[in-house]
């Protein structure tokens, strides 16, 4: 009787199908769970993952076989990649009213938040491989993750600091920002997007629709520029 | 209408993909794609609504495609423990401060075109 529940188990556990049923269920668990409760910590994504991390350690599955089994869902990462042209075409408007402050911001502050983590994390005593999953943090996932596959980094460690890095902004930003005196709705939104990218862009929708507006800018620039400077600075340096 | 968007964000990638393997093998072909595609609407001037639908509903589902490399953490788990705190201070030190930087820049840069406008 027990060898039938055994090879039930097994067959269950190593369905093609597998894979895409947990993190279908854990996705929609972890959604629920954000916008009934709205809190910061629970950004979906982190969620998810630890979920599905969970499930997949006590059923004794390895990363290889699951990814294997979410492919179909991985090859839509190019596509939505594509699709971020249409939100920055979108708010083209908005660049043009303030498109001094927005360019010399984005680059100047671009540039420091990207060689600062890099270089912190270097003068810590990192070793390379993490300096270069950590270089594209400030970017929206998809994006870093993407750049450091091509600057010789890892893509998953990328998406955890972005991750990090994003959820920390989303709670402390708004405080750090005030302290500073900044209150401009559109220099607070492009702080938050150039720095804590789509979390902190969902931050931002919070405080008011112009600020998110700003948020949503600066984190689709901030993730072109990255994309298209880091790994000509990285080809250049190394 | 869903379909007819989704075709056109697969064709973007796939000539993105094209450029990257002939001229620019430093930008990821996706990359590319969304550069070709906001040129194209550029160009243009408006969005399509079987574009908007596409991209609408794609990015909706953008965090659920973010699980699966997401989930590859687990195989780098180690590899995050041994470097635990120079890879946390090193985020949090440079988000605090850039945070800071940018708001204080923009704030700055803001008022300065304001008063320029008003004499």
């Amino acid at each position: 009787m027990s060898l039938e529940w055994h090879n039930a188990w097994q067959a269950l556990t190593h369905h093609p199908l597998f894979g895409i049923g947990i993190t279908l269920g854990a996705y929609q668990l972890a959604m629920a769970a954000y916008e009934r409760t709205r809190w910061v910590f629970l950004q979906p994504v982190l969620v998810s993952m630890l979920t599905v991390i969970g499930i997949l350690l006590i059923c004794g599955l390895g990363f290889t076989e699951y990814k294997r089994s979410v492919e179909a869902l991985t090859l839509l990462l190019g596509p939505a990649t594509v699709a971020l042209a249409v939100p920055l075409f979108l708010n083209l408007r908005r660049i043009r009213q303030l498109f001094w402050p927005i360019l010399i911001t984005l680059i100047v502050a671009g540039t420091l938040a990207t060689a600062l983590g890099a270089g912190l994390a270097w003068l810590f005593g990192a070793e390379q491989l993490m300096l270069k999953s950590m270089a594209p943090k400030s970017v929206t996932s998809p994006i870093a993750m993407l750049v450091a596959d091509q600057i010789g980094g890892i893509a998953a460690l990328a998406a955890v600091f972005v991750m990090i890095t994003g959820v920390i902004g989303a709670i402390v930003g708004p405080s750090v920002l005030r302290l500073c005196r900044v209150h401009h709705p559109a220099a607070v939104g492009l702080a938050l997007g150039i720095s804590a990218h789509a979390v902190g862009t969902a931050r931002a929708l919070q405080e008011s629709d112009e600020c998110g507006a700003f948020a949503a800018l600066a984190m689709s620039l901030m993730g072109v520029i990255t994309a298209v400077l880091l790994p000509l600075v990285f080809v250049l340096l190394l | 209408m869903l379909l007819r968007g989704l075709s056109w964000l697969v064709l973007c990638q796939l000539l993105g993909t094209v450029l990257n393997a002939l001229l620019l093998p430093m930008l990821p072909g996706p990359i590319i794609g969304m550069l070709l595609l906001f040129v194209f609407l550029l160009v243009r001037g408006e969005v399509g609504e079987p574009l908007s639908v596409a991209s609408s509903s794609l990015l909706k589902y953008l965090p659920l495609i973010l699980v699966p490399p997401a989930v590859g953490v687990m195989a780098y788990a180690s590899d995050i423990a041994e470097d635990f705190w120079a890879v946390v201070g090193a985020l949090v030190l440079s988000l605090l401060i850039s945070l800071a930087f940018a708001g204080w820049l923009m704030q700055r840069l803001i008022d300065r075109q304001q008063r320029r406008e008003e004499v």
